[in-house]
């Protein structure tokens, strides 16, 4: 096999565009903004990039903290109370169904978390001194993301409040039961 | 002679294409995964990394055992608890990435 230099140079410049292209970001221009508005993000730019900092940094404790409580409630409580009430053969379709629910919103949560979290790191890479308008739809976006991700919180606790109902009426259920089986 | 260079100039880049790749791979897999979002040994995250607060004390029920109506009472009342403690942090609510809030928008005073 013979290999000729042009076949090595290509090769080298090859390897030098990939490497290139893995650092290229994508950004859209889309909103119409007065020259003061557009002054002002210059302006404080510097302080609304140690915000987004602050936030950014902030928002992974936050995602963590109540990441690991969201998913203790699932596997330490609800996965082990249906599993307990399963085993003593009675009937769990209902508790089940709301953990099923809950699961599935936990992995919402998760799905939109990492999106918000890219869309905040994309707005704090953007250099707001220069591209101001792209800054502004880019925290836009953020804001957006954010507002999803508390949706989804709010979800998961009207889903636990739900549970909750399911087992007390699991529980009335069980003391009914129980009080015809003595009659 | 230089055929044997070649050789060994073209076995260099092809090492190095394929380390970009499986760089590319691994750095896709660890994005995409959601453990970039969890990871708070990355840069940028030194002032919180101490603030994680340890699971420990969430209380683990049993999944073995009869159900009667001390069993249900226990759980419920173990729910609850956590429940209250999950419920009473209102995360990501406001609007921190608000215009107002960064100052993007001119004061109307």
């Amino acid at each position: 096999m013979r290999i000729t230099n042009k076949l090595l140079i290509f090769g080298f410049v090859t390897v030098a565009l990939i490497s290139g292209l893995a650092f290229l970001p994508v950004f859209a221009q889309n909103t119409a903004m007065t020259d003061q508005q557009v002054q002002l993000i210059r302006d404080n730019c510097v302080s609304t990039k140690n915000t987004l900092n602050q936030l950014h940094s902030s928002d992974a404790l936050l995602r963590v903290n109540r990441g690991q409580i969201y998913e203790s409630m699932s596997t330490k409580l609800m996965e082990k109370f249906n599993s307990r009430v399963s085993s003593n053969g009675l009937s769990n379709s209902n508790l089940v169904l709301v953990a099923n629910n809950y699961s599935t919103a936990l992995d919402t949560f998760r799905a939109d978390y990492i999106i918000y979290e890219k869309q905040l790191t994309l707005s704090m890479n953007i250099d707001c001194s220069k591209q101001p308008i792209v800054f502004y739809d880019a925290v836009a976006l953020a804001r957006n993301e954010r507002s999803q991700v508390h949706a989804d919180v709010l979800k998961l606790n009207q889903l636990i409040d739900q549970y909750q109902a399911s087992v007390s009426q699991f529980g009335q259920d069980y003391q009914t039961a129980m009080q015809g089986v003595k009659q | 002679m230089e055929e044997h260079e070649h050789r060994f100039s073209l076995m260099i880049i092809l090492s190095i294409i394929l380390a970009f790749i499986l760089t590319f791979v691994s750095m896709a897999l660890y994005n995409s995964s959601g453990a970039a979002q969890l990871d708070l040994s990355r840069p940028g995250y030194k002032d919180v990394r101490s603030q994680v607060v340890n699971d420990d004390n969430f209380q683990d029920y049993s999944s073995s055992g009869s159900i009667n109506q001390a069993a249900i009472n226990e759980f419920v009342s173990m729910y609850h608890q956590q429940a209250v403690k999950t419920e009473s942090v209102d995360a990501f609510g406001g609007d921190p990435l608000s215009t107002d809030a960064l100052g993007l928008v001119p004061t109307s005073n």
